[in-house]
């Protein structure tokens, strides 16, 4: 027997049920407006035949600044990049480093001589000839190849001299990754970006696609692919210094440059502490959305720890990145760097050699630490980085530096030759194809 | 007209107390254990500052969070829980971090976490020869970070380890350690006849501390010795 207060009852489930099941059956049986039919959109299968690198596992790669100009080159941009704010002269520069130029054939004398009053030189990128030497380099070392830095606010179209210097710059690199056989992906930069700016970057990569036919698999046939598709790297998402541009902005441009064909994976330069989302990251679970949308992750380390603390650092960290990643089946890509100094570009002595190379000790731990913890894969930064002080080709030893004022160059360390890093990032390479016989302990150079 | 409004109070508050009584229990709960992914061995805890299970229930913003103590054996419980979906993250462990996960709690719910702990003692052996306790093992860690210390406990409960010792002897390495050679820490009998008195038994634990921020000590299975 139903009772006065059960039927009440009955009556409101019912229509609560009837509420609730309104828009169900709407979607079910095509109630109301479908729209139109959806057509699936079909995944974009490129075709990979003659690509020598169709995924980043196993490799190992650098980044490659490109942004340095010399005066008398054709950029007219005097010396970018190499200049500070105060100018180009003994006593301001914006790198610590400075080439090794004895294998140049084309170089431009500098404003700076050494002790017994020879000229110094230096290399532009924006010609063909230097790009093309780095490459051999790679080669004759056994490095996999590089990421072309193109920081957005470079190649805006509001920057026609810049947007002249990174297309020469990529022009010169594509043909001689072609040449030795090194793989070369496309890595933006978001540093200085706007939201805005979201909109320059993905016109811009439109634009180079086109330009360098960059998915072209006989144009371009050691261009860097994973998951069958061409690698395009966005690096600057998630970090917490007050970026002008939002984790949401770069996940809505992650969509359009994938598409729902799915035209490209996505390496996204994330902070260090992505998964924990704390220190140098911003606290939004949004991040890790953002994460597991892309293809690769390579977390920036530089500063993050010196050979002193890296085991203590790190341990913990790659250990869990590289089961997080897993567990959502992203690749890691580790970062490691042979030391750091920004004496000059910061017009501060206290960090020349801020973080000391140890004469590669504190690389091989970073590349030991990095395989022995389970990564497939490393990206070095960086290949040609003087301003910094991370670059990996060859650099004057500290005796030989050129004089700067009041001020000084550093240089890598006067008991190693002047291509050491090349040849320990090849060691590091050699391992990362599983072959050779590495640990722990830094190979000795024969 | 003054009674009937002090009995209608009377009633309102009565039904209101009721109503506060009749809420159930928790009566839903959770056990289950942390499994070593390699070797299937349960991983070894402290029950003292040990590791933790986080639990967020859902439902309530901000929401307090609840932490579950894990047992030494590497086992845990607790059955009196509100049935629910929560996210519960163990944490301060000592393996490589777990990410959260959300799971429904409901009567007799059960969670295995499978992880990889900072490190692994192998081939242990505790033994009393002469007037000593001779622990002997070797050390697999499976990060890259120093070990920071190694250590024998010795207690009357069988819940020995670091933070729950009468006795113990202790030796900081602060180094990435070589998998294959063999330790050695003793605990002097006669010098701790104090704490540790001869004829009565005793629980001994040998451990190992990884340098990692928030890290907990990993351990062999407590053994029994009669002094």
């Amino acid at each position: 027997m139903i009772t006065k207060k059960t039927g009440i009852l009955v009556v409101i489930l019912a229509l609560i049920g009837f509420s609730c099941s309104k828009s169900d059956t709407d979607n079910a049986n095509g109630g109301g407006d479908p729209g139109p039919p959806q057509i699936p959109v079909k995944e974009i299968v490129y075709d990979e035949t003659g690509c020598l690198y169709t995924s980043y596992n196993n490799l190992v790669m650098a980044g490659y600044q490109g942004w340095f100009a010399a005066q008398g080159d054709d950029s007219n941009r005097s010396w970018y990049h190499y200049r500070n704010d105060c100018g180009f002269q003994p006593g301001c520069a914006a790198v610590d480093f400075w080439p090794d130029m004895a294998e140049y054939s084309k170089k431009y004398i500098s404003p700076f001589s050494f002790a017994n009053g020879n000229a110094a030189y230096l290399y532009s990128p924006y010609d063909e000839e230097s790009v093309d030497l780095h490459f051999k380099w790679m080669k004759d070392y056994g490095i996999d190849g590089v990421f072309m830095q193109r920081f957005v606010v470079e190649v805006k179209d509001s920057n026609p001299a810049g947007k002249g210097h990174f297309n020469k710059v990529l022009a010169n690199a594509l043909k001689a990754a072609k040449k030795y056989s090194r793989a070369i992906g496309v890595m933006y930069d978001l540093s200085g970006c706007t939201s805005q700016d979201m909109a320059a970057l993905e016109k811009d990569w439109a634009e180079i696609q086109a330009e360098f036919r960059l998915f072209d698999n006989v144009a371009n046939p050691t261009y860097i692919r994973h998951n069958k598709k061409p690698l395009l790297t966005i690096w600057g998402t998630g970090f917490n210094d007050n970026r002008k541009y939002s984790i949401a902005d770069v996940q809505q441009t992650v969509s359009r440059l994938k598409g729902p064909e799915k035209k490209v994976s996505i390496m996204l330069g994330v902070p260090y502490y992505w998964r924990t989302l704390n220190n140098d990251t911003e606290n939004s679970p949004l991040l890790h959305a953002l994460i597991k949308q892309a293809d690769i992750i390579m977390p920036w380390a530089v500063g993050r720890y010196n050979a002193d603390n890296y085991n203590q650092t790190a341990g913990t960290v790659l250990a869990g990145d590289i089961q997080w990643c897993a567990n959502n089946n992203i690749t890691y890509v580790p970062l490691v760097f042979p030391g750091f100094s920004w004496g000059n570009l910061k017009k501060d002595p206290s960090v020349y050699n801020s973080i000391p190379r140890g004469q590669g000790n504190f690389l091989w731990k970073q590349v030991a630490g990095a395989k022995i913890s389970g990564a497939k894969s490393l990206y070095v930064a960086m290949f040609d980085e003087i301003d910094e002080g991370t670059a990996i080709f060859k650099a004057l030893r500290e005796n030989e530096v050129p004089l700067n004022g009041s001020g000084k160059f550093t240089g890598i360390e006067n008991n190693l030759q002047s291509d050491y890093y090349l040849w320990l990032t090849g060691q590091a390479a050699n391992w990362f194809h599983n072959t050779g016989n590495y640990s722990a302990v830094k190979p000795i150079r024969p | 007209m003054k009674k009937i409004h002090i009995y209608i109070l009377a009633v309102t508050l009565a039904f209101s107390a009721c109503k506060l009584d009749n809420l159930e229990k928790p009566a839903a709960g959770l056990s289950g254990k942390f499994i070593d992914a390699q070797t299937n061995e349960l991983v070894q805890q402290d029950i003292i500052r040990g590791t933790q299970i986080e639990l967020k229930e859902h439902g309530y913003d901000p929401v307090s969070s609840q932490f579950l103590v894990v047992k030494t054996d590497g086992t845990y419980e607790n059955s009196m829980l509100f049935a629910n979906t929560y996210t519960i993250q163990p944490v301060r462990g000592n393996f490589i971090a777990v990410e959260p996960q959300e799971f429904k709690i409901s009567p007799g719910s059960t969670l295995d976490f499978k992880v990889v702990p900072y490190i692994r003692i192998r081939e242990a052996s505790i033994t009393k020869t002469g007037n000593k306790i001779v622990a002997t093992f070797k050390i697999q860690q499976n990060i890259i970070s120093n070990v920071k210390k190694i250590g024998l406990y010795a207690h009357v409960d069988s819940r020995v380890g670091e933070p729950m010792r009468q006795a113990a002897t202790e030796r900081e390495l602060n180094a990435v350690t070589d998998a294959n050679q063999v330790y050695t820490l003793e605990i002097d009998l006669p010098s701790n006849s104090a704490v540790l008195k001869p004829g009565n038994q005793y629980y001994f634990r040998i451990g190992a501390l990884i340098d990692a921020s928030e890290a907990k000590l990993n351990y062999a299975p407590a053994v029994r010795i009669t002094i």
